[in-house]
This record gives structure tokens, C-alpha cells and sequence, in this order.
């Protein structure tokens, strides 16, 4: 019954994704490690865990904790470098077929160039995605990404090394996220995504400590979705370039959520943990959803909110 | 390969002093898992628990008509919201399943061993709740866990769950409470380490579980006399399979910089103590 629906997005660049979710960086390692419960090719894209120009060790632990309706974790970026990352990972993925979208880390702007340059004539990437807001890293990404003029500088220098389609991700812990989007437009970006994590702390009374080891962290999962889809609903208004939507997502219902207010395609990032299955459910559960709902084409959902627009 | 299902709940065995076990019908997982490996469970509804909760295997039984494993037992401490939630389910009831996760343990080199009396002796130390991975590796042993000797600490006679059935299936139980209600008072390491210096020269394996604490007395006394060691570890995990990068322990001997930590969900749970910093 839903076999009809059409789920194909542009999301800017010329790249044209499958259907629109896609799964978010840091929540679904380099992929491959879902195949056991998944389809990847079912999927929009996957978005790889941050890549910074040479391997980082992370934060120790606890990483984690749990919060109402979320969790705050403070990794620290641990992940395999950018050359193990060229050699292991990215022709596994290439020969998978699936949209690869390759998160970029840096802790200042030449390592995260560094990164785009060695991406940039590598096949199989289907979009970069500058991580200018990773609030984990002590000396890392959150002034880059809260500064406007940072961000254009940024993604000019990264436009100007790059064919690649080139996605801006966004930090909701700024004061006007429609700013710092429409510095990413400005800059050249051919999509910006939204949101990553808020900065969190959880404090053990008993010990009066920070549970987690580096005192802050990032909140993800259903706790923000309000605050995710009220700045997608902010960033849709203030620029033209295609939205990437993220923040909570757990089902088909609050994909749809996500399209009402803007986004053009989602990312599924802490449900990952839950059921590594889910993101390829989701896939199936939007089609039906529009297929109920008399809509032929998952486009015609995108900004369709209507009402008040405060 | 983890299986990804869910699973209904059979039995909810209120074992006293916050103690439960929960049995699932999963006979995929059942079949496959090994001891020391665990499964992540949680409520189907994602709005009730975003975070699954790991949790070891503790036994597997047959179905109604023997035979095959069909069946796993959960043995939980209720300590948060989670394993609250769990204690009240109820037969029929179902729950998100995901395993078998990790790595378990691993027994001696069968060709090291040569004939009955060089055996390599199993010595396995539980503290509290970390009994709940060793009646698994009980059964797996078959005949040999008559030849084991369980150390089994706890706080006072109430944890010392299922002492019953460990005194039924190990060789020997040696028990230790801090207030002395059973066994020897004090820690379960005193009568440990009594029994590794009685007979130095023989060759033996420790197995360990339980919390942070003894996991690091007994690696130190098994390190300090050359006896190998394996502890199961536990950290905060958010997905059990390798991917978010919560779980890391230390590693003691890294190989470079970037190569600090190891996960408990992959690398582990069960890791020779020569390997991590305890
Ligand atoms: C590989 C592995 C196997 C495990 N096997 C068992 C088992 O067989 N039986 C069993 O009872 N428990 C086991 N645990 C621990 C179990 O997962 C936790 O007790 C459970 O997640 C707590 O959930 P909760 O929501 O009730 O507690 P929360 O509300 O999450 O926490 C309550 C309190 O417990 C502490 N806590 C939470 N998680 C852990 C943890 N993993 N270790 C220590 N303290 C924790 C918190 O810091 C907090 O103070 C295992 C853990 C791991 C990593
Ligand atoms: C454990 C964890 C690790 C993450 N790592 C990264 C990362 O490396 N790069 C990045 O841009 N975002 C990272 N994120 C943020 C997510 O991609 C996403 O923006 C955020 O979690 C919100 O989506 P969610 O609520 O669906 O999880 C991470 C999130 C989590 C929970
Ligand atoms: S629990 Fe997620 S990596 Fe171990």
C-alpha cells in the first residue's frame, strides 16, 4: 500500500538521497557494524562518527549517563583517524552502495581542512559534514560553531578544497541559531544540519561530583526534540539551502515532525542505542504513514506547518 | 551473530532483599550464549526506557519437552529506575532483547592440560550480584564444576543469593559477609588468598565478578603471586554492541596514545586483568 509513495529527497549539492532518514554521526559507528540488524541500503544515508586527522583516544570514563526521556555523553571523539578511516572504512562502505556522509572533526580550522582535503578526491562520499559544534572537546568546536563569522570563514576556506556536497552542522547553544545557519549558507554550504547536542551536566549528590568523568556533556534523545524542531522550524524561515533535521527522533511520527517544520531529510541518532534495528523500521513506517495520509510525495510534507509562525 | 527480538517474560522469582529472576523465553539466545556474556534488555515502549539495561545470563533451561536450551535466567539486584521497572513484570509480559553481547570466558588450553591431575583449578570469586554470571559457566562445565571451589562474598547472608544451588553444582563454596551472618567475616579475598598460599605451586585460573573494588583486590593478589586472572567488568553502557563508545576501560599497556581504552560490550565483558587498569 505504501509501495507508491515517492520517499526520494534532494538535499542540495546536486545529492540526491533514497528516502530522507538518515542515521546521525556518533550513533551508528562507520556503519557497518548494523548490518547484522539492518538493510543499509534501505536506509537514506548513514553519517559516520567524527573524523578528526589522526585517531583520539576520547575522554575516560563514565562517558554516559541516563536523563529523563535522554542521555548526556561526553565521549570525546574517539575514533580512528582520517587515513584508517580512508583505508578500512570508507571502501567497506563504498562497496555497500549506501550514502555515506563523512563527519568532520577538528580541533581547529587546518585539522578539519586537513580532513576535507583528504576527503575531497576520494569516490563514494556523498556529502561532508563540518562538526563545528562538538561541545565535548575542551580546546574543540563549540566557539567555532557559535561564531557567524567563524562558520562563513570556515566553510568558505572548506567550499573552496571541495567539490563534495558540504553540509554545516549546527549547536542549538547558541543565542540565534537562524544566524549561524544563514553564516553556513552565506559561506557556501549546500545544507545545513540541526541539532547537535545540548551541553548538560549531572550531578551525583551523594558524591558531589559530575557523574561523568569530564563534568559536562551533550544531551541527546526525545528530551530535545522540542528544542531541535523549534530551531529547524527558526532555520527553515531564515535561509534557502535544504535542512537536515535531528533531535530525539524514535519513530516515523516524529520524522513526519521534522518535515512539518522544515527539514528536508532527518538523521536518527541516540534511538541507535536502543534497537539497532529501528532506523530501517522507521524508513518503512514514513512510507506507510504517507500512504494513509494521502500523500503521494514525502515532499509535499516539508515546511507544510501551518498557523501561527512565531 | 546478536539476535535483535523480543521476548516474553516466563517467570518473576522474588528471591528476597531486592533480589529477582526473570526468566525470557529466547531460545535463539539461549542456544548461543556462552558465560559471561550478556544480553541488553528493555521495555518494548521506547517513551518508558530509552536505555536498554545489560544484564549477564545467568542460566539457560530446557523447554517443556527438554532438550534444547529455550530459555534464559536473569539474576537482577533492583538498584534504579530500570531494574524496578523490571521487577514488575509479569508472566507474558514482553521486553526488547538483544545478545548474546561480549565476550565471555575462556577456559585453560585443553592440550596444556595434560590428564585429570594437572587440571588447571577454576577458582571463581563472586562479590553480591556477581554470582549472577557464574551458574552459567557452572552448567557449561559439566562434570569439572565438581571440581571447582566458589569464593562468595557479601554484605550479609541476604546477598548471597542462590547459595543453594551453587552449594548443589560447585565443588565447594567458601562463603565471607562483612557482619559475619555467614561464613568468615569479613571480605571474600581474606579466604582467597589463604587458599592461593596453602598450595603455591599449583596450577590455577581465577575468575572474577563482582564490584569495582574486590575485582581490584583479587586481580592484586592474583597478580602478586602469578595466578591468571579474569575479571567481568562493568560500565555504563548505551548500546552493548560497540558503537557508542560509552563502556571504555583502560587499557594497562597501550600500544600508542589513541589506543587508551578498550570497550567492556566488545572487548569484554570478561577480560584477563594483565589487560586493564583496575
Ligand atoms: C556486562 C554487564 C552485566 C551485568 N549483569 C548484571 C546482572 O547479571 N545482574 C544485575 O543485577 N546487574 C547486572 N549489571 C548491572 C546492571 O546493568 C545495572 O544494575 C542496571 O543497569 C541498573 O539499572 P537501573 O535503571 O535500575 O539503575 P539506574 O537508575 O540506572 O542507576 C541506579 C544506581 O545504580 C548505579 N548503576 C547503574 N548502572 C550500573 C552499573 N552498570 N554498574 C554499577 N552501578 C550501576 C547508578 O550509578 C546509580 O547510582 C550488569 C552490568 C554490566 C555492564
Ligand atoms: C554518543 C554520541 C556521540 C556523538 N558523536 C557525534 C560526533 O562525533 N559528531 C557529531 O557531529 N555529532 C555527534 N553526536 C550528536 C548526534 O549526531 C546528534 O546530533 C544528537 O545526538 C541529536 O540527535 P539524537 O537526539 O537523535 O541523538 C553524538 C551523539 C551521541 C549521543
Ligand atoms: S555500550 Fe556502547 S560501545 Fe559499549
Amino acid at each position: 500500500m505504501s509501495a507508491g509513495v515517492k520517499l526520494e529527497v534532494a538535499v542540495g549539492g546536486g545529492l540526491t538521497l533514497r528516502n530522507p532518514v538518515l542515521t546521525a554521526s556518533g550513533t551508528f559507528g562507520y556503519g557497518l557494524e548494523f548490518e547484522p540488524y539492518l538493510d543499509l541500503n534501505r536506509l537514506g544515508g548513514v553519517v559516520v562518527k567524527g573524523i578528526s586527522p589522526r585517531p583520539r583516544a576520547g575522554n575516560p570514563p563514565p562517558r554516559l549517563v541516563e536523563t529523563p526521556s535522554g542521555m548526556l555523553n561526553a565521549i570525546g571523539l574517539q575514533n580512528v583517524g582520517v587515513d584508517r578511516f580512508l583505508e578500512e572504512k570508507l571502501p567497506a562502505l563504498r562497496e555497500r552502495g549506501v550514502a555515506t556522509v563523512v563527519n568532520v572533526y577538528g580541533q581547529c580550522e587546518e585539522d578539519l581542512l586537513h580532513v576535507v582535503e583528504k576527503l575531497a578526491p576520494e569516490s563514494g562520499v556523498a556529502a561532508v559534514e563540518l562538526n563545528l559544534s562538538c561541545p565535548n572537546v575542551k580546546e574543540g568546536g563549540l566557539e567555532l560553531g557559535r561564531s557567524p563569522r567563524a562558520i562563513e570563514s570556515i566553510t568558505r576556506d572548506a567550499r573552496a578544497i571541495t567539490r563534495q556536497p558540504l553540509w554545516v552542522k549546527l549547536t542549538p547553544n547558541v543565542s540565534s541559531i537562524a544566524e549561524t545557519a544563514l553564516a553556513a549558507e552565506a559561506g557556501g554550504a549546500d545544507a545545513v544540519s540541526l541539532i547537535n547536542t545540548l551541553v548538560g551536566m549531572v550531578i551525583d549528590v551523594e558524591r558531589r561530583r559530575p557523574v561523568l568523568h569530564r563534568g559536562s556533556g551533550g544531551l541527546s534523545g526525545p528530551a530535545i526534540r522540542p528544542v531541535a524542531i523549534a530551531m529547524v522550524h527558526q532555520v527553515y524561515r531564515a535561509v534557502k539551502i535544504p535542512i537536515v533535521g535531528m533531535g530525539g527522533i524514535v519513530n516515523a511520527r516524529d520524522v513526519v515532525e521534522f518535515l512539518l517544520a522544515g527539514a528536508r531529510a532527518v538523521q536518527v541518532g541516540t534511538a541507535n542505542f536502543n534497537d539497532p534495528g529501528v532506523a530501517m523500521r522507521i524508513v518503512g513506517d514514513l512510507a506507510a504513514w504517507c500512504a494513509a495520509h494521502g500523500i503521494a510525495d514525502v515532499n509535499e510534507l516539508v515546511g507544510a506547518v501551518k498557523g501561527n509562525q512565531a | 551473530m546478536p539476535y535483535n527480538l523480543t521476548a516474553a517474560v516466563e517467570r518473576q522469582e522474588d528471591l528476597g532483599a531486592g533480589y529477582h529472576l526473570l526468566t525470557l523465553a529466547a531460545p535463539e539466545i539461549a542456544r548461543e550464549i556462552r558465560a559471561g556474556q550478556f544480553v541488553m534488555i528493555g521495555l518494548t515502549d521506547i517513551d518508558q526506557m530509552l536505555i536498554r539495561r545489560p544484564f549477564s545470563v545467568a542460566l539457560v533451561s530446557p523447554g517443556p519437552d527438554g532438550g534444547e536450551p529455550a530459555s534464559i535466567g536473569l539474576l537482577y539486584k533492583v538498584i534504579g529506575r530500570g531494574t524496578t521497572l523490571f521487577s514488575r513484570l509479569q508472566p507474558g509480559d514482553r521486553l526488547a532483547l538483544l545478545g548474546p553481547l561480549g565476550r565471555g570466558f575462556w577456559l585453560p588450553d585443553p592440550a596444556l592440560e595434560a590428564g585429570g591431575g594437572d587440571e588447571t583449578e577454576l577458582l571463581l570469586v563472586a562479590g553480591g550480584i556477581g554470582n549472577a554470571i557464574f551458574p552459567l559457566l557452572l552448567q557449561e562445565l559439566g562434570p569439572r564444576a565438581a571440581r571447582t571451589t566458589l569464593f562468595f562474598g557479601g554484605r550479609g547472608r541476604a546477598d548471597l543469593t542462590l547459595l543453594d544451588w551453587f552449594e548443589a553444582h560447585a565443588g565447594r563454596v567458601v562463603t565471607a559477609t562483612e557482619d559475619g551472618s555467614h561464613g568468615q567475616r569479613g571480605f571474600v579475598t581474606a579466604p582467597l588468598a589463604a587458599h592461593l598460599d596453602a598450595d603455591p605451586g599449583r596450577r590455577r585460573l581465577v575468575m572474577a565478578c563482582g564490584p569495582h573494588a574486590m575485582l581490584r583486590a583479587v586481580a592484586e593478589l592474583c597478580l602478586a603471586r602469578g595466578v591468571p586472572c579474569q575479571v567481568a567488568m562493568e560500565e555504563t553502557m548505551a548500546c552493548g554492541f560497540g558503537v557508542c563508545l560509552g563502556c571504555v576501560v583502560e587499557k594497562r599497556e597501550p600500544e600508542s596514545d589513541f589506543d587508551r581504552f578498550v570497550r567492556v560490550c566488545t572487548e569484554g565483558p570478561v577480560f584477563d586483568a594483565r589487560e586493564i587498569v583496575l
